[in-house]
């Protein structure tokens, strides 16, 4: 039997090769998923059995178990889950292009544009404009400031030091203009702009879920299709163009596929750290770095992960709901010590 | 090799399927409960319905509600006043559970933990068939809050008699808000006519925090002084929440006849620190209130956080005390 | 680096204008504020104090103490990040860099909501402790690994600590509202409303380690013309090193104790500095001192006239500042290598 399994489309031009082991990971990892979302689906202030989630999925529940399903748990874990894929593949593409480990959204920017812009609608539309628009503004807030660091960092050609670099000092800059719009603003805008900044998917809507849906099935699959060109960037840029892959246009759109997807998951669930760094380290360490394995595999590292998190923080401290950032965070960073003592010798 | 790719392709468009099919299931899902089945009571057809106009739209309420959860500060109060103990409220800001001038009055009441993210789910428990919230604070779970029952939502969090008109108006309690407003004018003439000359002395609101001193310009205690004719200085008046003040400089800003000091005391964290080093300080004694002796330090719960009209009545009656009128 | 002053005599001479400027505007910062007061009214609250004399309290125990804690604090930051730069051998090392604005805040934050804490004094020892931490830590992450440490690796783990700290200090800080306005004037760094006891029992710490900062300018020269060389030369490195780690960590540690998170002088000072008198750290850390007291002082009379009568968090006005200042360099100096690697 092939230990390797090669996925090719029809004309040829875009190829996987995936290994069994991919295969059997991923499946255990959907297997895991599906369970963590029934599981999640069962928790919170009080738990429904799973006959009852199952009949009130069915739609024979009782009046109280469809509106805490339908309305309140189903979206969130939903979202959830998007958002951890979303913001994990964002993460897989980012430090494969900038060939640094340590890459992730909220590290170079990315996330830091949409908290100007999020923390900036918060304070200046006060309620005037629905509430609705946040998610606008803030994805907005991270496509132009990830266009001015792409803009910045280019010189003849973006190179992955300076990018990196350039990332940093503009989110330096965004974290200083949104803590003077804090210090500013009245007090019950600064606690909103607080939450938003944590991370948190409390009070998720179907309608999160089908503004951010769209963007992961567009981008995940877009990402798959890239995989390719994201192991060839890893090789560097010499080595790259020795392989005749057009560096600069492929890095173009593995950026932009970065930007849409973190900018997406940020905009409905505001600034969750940590897992775009994390969730594509795990994946590597099961599946090894090729992307065609690695993306889907962090896509559902990520899942998994935001899950856990958002239900800890639902349940654990009823009844204080807490934002799931806090527990990204808490969860993400003895990993994250562990990973750079780990990976000394890279 | 050429059946596994086509395997792996219906793999991926299966993942697919069945997230599209998850968005779509959800769909329906939100449909039942979006329009709640009006439940079929016999007397709902003689219940009056009422069509409250709120911050959101407007909200359907049937006749009396008897459970009511209450969401911000300021609509716990309220319904306390108009006779109507919340079966979940959210935790007070100190205090907590609940404000030491309401506690005894919340036996029983449910927690619904953090006013900036209350519980849902606890809501969905206690059935209950009248949401108070505020746009301010719950603007985005409207719909959800929606679902479980009719909810109404004030503007703001402070303004303390648009939440009692809202509340008294979704909680037909209006002849409870009628006593209670004829009651607080009543109470309003009798501390002008007592003040009389008094109230020229202006009153300035300071609140110590560990790391900075505020002016307080508008806000729920500004509001009450302001109906009861009490007489601020110019520069402590604005649109403005009113201003931090980080250097010791700037005391004479807080220059006034009158000082109320609204500092929470239970905290431990710095803040009386602060109050002992700007008050100690010689331009603090320099400012008028000091110097007449007239600086007060008030109960924070009842000054600042709690924005209800029983806070209103209770600093009415510290006023009293200060003002050694009666 | 080329640098613009060749002579001796030429350097000092800057040198020397340079502490002029910082003085003069030492007395601006006293003189100028929401309360106007004339340089006359300064000099005599000097000469002949009078308690009863609004003007003179406010010189005595306001202005004097917050243009002390500027100058000061500037120039620690300053001279932190040349030896910083100088030390990782990267012109993008700074206090803020390494996250140790961000360390320090993340302890104190965990020292109020669970330590009981409850004074300013007690707070500057946590945020010394947490300064600490934060510094070793990136400085241990940045350096593992066979290549050492490299200026990519160096900003990357200083700005994923930073990230960690900010992330759980913010956690904290969403459970409770109404503690949370409190802390953010310290987060965003300032000198304001601050006496002079609180620095007291810093000085000492500030003092030693600003002698032992001048001291090592031949030392840190040695060391910067590479390991190799230096150990050649008959440098004890790991001696030099860790000398300088610790007058870092005093140097920062305590202006973050003291002053909050006032991020970014200590990048670009040292930038300003070398642009005058070139790589020699003998002149490059005086400098640094200075100017860093000059940019403080500036940014410090600015803050208070932008938003009166409130003021702008100082940490914000440098930032804002040294955030583009810091791309600009990321520009520069990896113009060339960035290619390459």
């Amino acid at each position: 039997m092939n230990r390797l399994f090669t996925m090719r489309s029809k004309t040829g031009r875009y190829s996987f090769l995936v290994d069994r082991k991919t295969v059997v990971i991923l499946t255990v990892l959907f297997v895991c998923t599906v369970a963590g979302l029934i599981l999640s689906i069962q928790a919170g202030s009080k738990t429904i059995s799973f006959g009852d989630v199952v009949l009130t999925l069915l739609g024979q529940g009782t009046p109280d178990n469809k509106l805490v399903i339908g309305t309140l748990r189903m979206p969130r874990v939903i979202l959830a889950v998007l958002v951890g894929a979303a913001l994990s593949v964002s993460g897989a593409l980012l430090q494969g292009v900038v060939r640094n480990p340590l890459a992730s959204p909220d590290i170079i920017g990315i996330t830091g544009g949409a908290a100007f812009a999020a923390v900036a609608f918060i304070t200046y539309t006060a309620g005037a404009v629905s509430v609705r628009w946040l998610p606008l503004a803030a994805f907005c807030g991270a496509a132009l400031v990830s266009a001015l660091i792409y803009f910045l960092a280019w010189n003849k050609g973006v190179t992955s030091t300076r990018l990196v670099l350039i990332g940093i000092g503009v989110a330096a800059t965004t974290s200083a203009l949104t803590m003077l719009m804090l210090v500013l603003s009245p007090i019950t805008a600064a606690s909103k702009a607080y939450i938003w900044m944590t991370g948190s998917i409390y009070g998720a809507s179907w309608e999160n879920v089908y503004s951010l849906l769209p963007w992961v099935l567009i981008f995940i699959p877009l990402a798959l299709l890239y995989a390719r060109s994201v192991n060839v960037q890893e090789l560097g840029d010499d080595m790259a163009r020795g392989l005749g892959a057009s560096v600069q246009l492929h890095r173009v759109i593995l950026l932009f596929i970065s930007v849409a997807l973190a900018g997406s998951a940020v905009a409905v669930a505001g600034a969750i750290g940590f897992i775009g760094l994390i969730a594509p380290h795990i994946a590597r360490k099961l599946v090894g770095s090729a992307h065609g394995g690695l993306i889907p595999v962090a896509a559902l590292i990520g899942s998994l992960m935001l899950l856990l998190a958002d239900t800890v923080a639902r349940t654990l401290f009823q009844p204080q709901d807490i934002p799931a950032g806090v527990f990204t965070a808490s969860i993400g960073a003895p990993f994250f010590i562990y990973l750079l003592y780990k990976n000394r010798n890279q | 090799m050429i059946r596994s790719q086509k395997w792996s392709w219906l793999l991926i468009a299966m993942l697919l399927s069945v997230a599209v099919l998850a968005g779509c299931g959800g769909k329906q899902q939100e449909a039942a409960p979006a329009q709640p089945a009006p439940e079929p009571t016999k007397e709902a057809d003689k219940q009056d319905v009422r069509v409250i106009k709120h911050a959101m739209g407007t909200t359907e309420v049937k006749g009396t509600p008897q459970k009511v959860v209450t969401l911000f500060q300021g609509a716990t109060d309220t319904a306390l006043l108009l006779g109507v103990k919340p079966v979940g409220a959210v935790e007070s800001w100190i205090e907590q559970p609940w404000y030491n001038y309401i506690k005894d009055k919340m036996d029983g009441v449910t927690n619904l933990g953090n006013e900036n993210q209350p519980n849902i789910e606890a809501i969905v428990s206690l059935h209950p068939d009248l949401i108070i919230a505020s746009k301010t604070r719950h603007e985005k779970i409207y719909d959800q809050l929606s679902a479980i029952a009719p909810t109404v939502m004030t503007e703001e969090v402070h303004i303390w008699k648009d939440t009692l008109s809202l509340s008294a108006e979704a909680m037909n309690k209006k002849a409870e808000e009628a006593k209670f407003l004829e009651e607080w004018s009543k109470k309003v003439a009798d501390f002008k006519e007592k003040m009389g000359d008094k109230l020229k002395l202006q009153v300035g609101i300071v609140d110590f925090r560990p790391d900075h001193a505020r002016i307080v310009y508008t806000g729920f205690s500004a509001l009450v002084l302001d109906e009861l004719g009490i007489s601020r200085p110019m520069n402590q008046k604005g649109e403005e929440w009113g201003v931090k003040l980080t250097s010791k400089e700037n005391i004479s800003q807080m220059d006034a006849d009158i000082l109320f000091d609204q500092t929470s005391t239970t905290r431990d964290d710095g803040r009386m620190d602060l109050r002992k080093e700007w008050t100690e300080h010689p331009l603090w004694k320099n400012l008028r209130a000091v110097k007449e002796n007239r600086v007060f330090a008030v109960d924070t719960a009842v000054w600042n956080n709690g924005s209800g009209p029983l806070a209103a009545l209770g600093m009415v009656d510290d006023l009293y005390e200060f003002y050694q009128l009666k | 680096m080329r640098s613009y002053i060749h002579k001796t005599f030429v350097k000092a001479i800057g040198l020397a204008i340079g502490i002029l400027l910082l003085l003069l505007l030492f007395v601006a910062s006293i003189a100028w504020g929401t309360t106007p007061i004339s340089f006359q009214t300064v000099i005599e609250s000097f000469l002949h104090y009078d308690g009863s004399s609004d003007a003179h309290v406010i010189i005595q125990t306001t202005r004097l103490p917050r243009a002390i804690y500027a100058a000061l604090i500037g120039g620690n930051l300053a001279v932190a990040g040349a030896l910083m730069q100088a030390l990782t051998r990267n012109p993008l090392a700074s206090p803020s860099i390494f996250g140790i604005n961000s360390g320090a805040v993340f302890f104190v934050v965990l020292a109020l909501a669970f330590l009981p804490v409850s004074s300013m004094d007690q707070l500057i020892w946590v945020a010394f402790f947490g300064a600490g931490v934060a510094a070793l830590s990136v400085y241990f992450l940045g350096s593992l690994g066979r290549d050492g440490m490299t200026p990519i690796k160096i900003v990357l783990a200083g700005s994923a600590m930073s990230a960690l700290f900010a992330s759980f200090a913010q956690g904290m800080l969403v459970l409770d509202e109404s503690g949370l306005q409190n802390v953010l004037f310290w987060l965003a760094g300032s000198v304001a409303g601050k006496d002079l006891d609180g620095l007291l029992p810093v000085l000492p710490y500030m003092l030693a380690a600003g002698i032992l900062a001048l001291a090592l300018g031949q030392a840190v020269n040695i060391l910067s013309s590479g390991e190799d060389v230096a150990k050649g030369l008959g440098q004890k490195t790991v001696l030099v090193k860790m000398a300088i780690a610790a007058a870092v960590i005093l140097l920062a540690g305590s202006s973050v104790a003291v002053a909050g998170s006032i991020g970014f002088v200590g990048l670009v000072i040292p930038h300003i500095a070398r642009f005058f008198v070139g790589v020699d750290y003998r002149w490059v850390i005086p400098y640094s001192a200075v100017l860093g007291g000059i940019l403080l002082l500036i940014a410090d009379i600015a803050a208070r006239f932008l938003i009166m009568p409130s003021e702008m968090p100082l940490g914000v006005m440098t930032a804002l500042v040294g955030a583009p200042f810091f791309v600009y360099t990321a520009r520069k100096e990896y113009r060339a290598k960035g290619a390459a690697q």
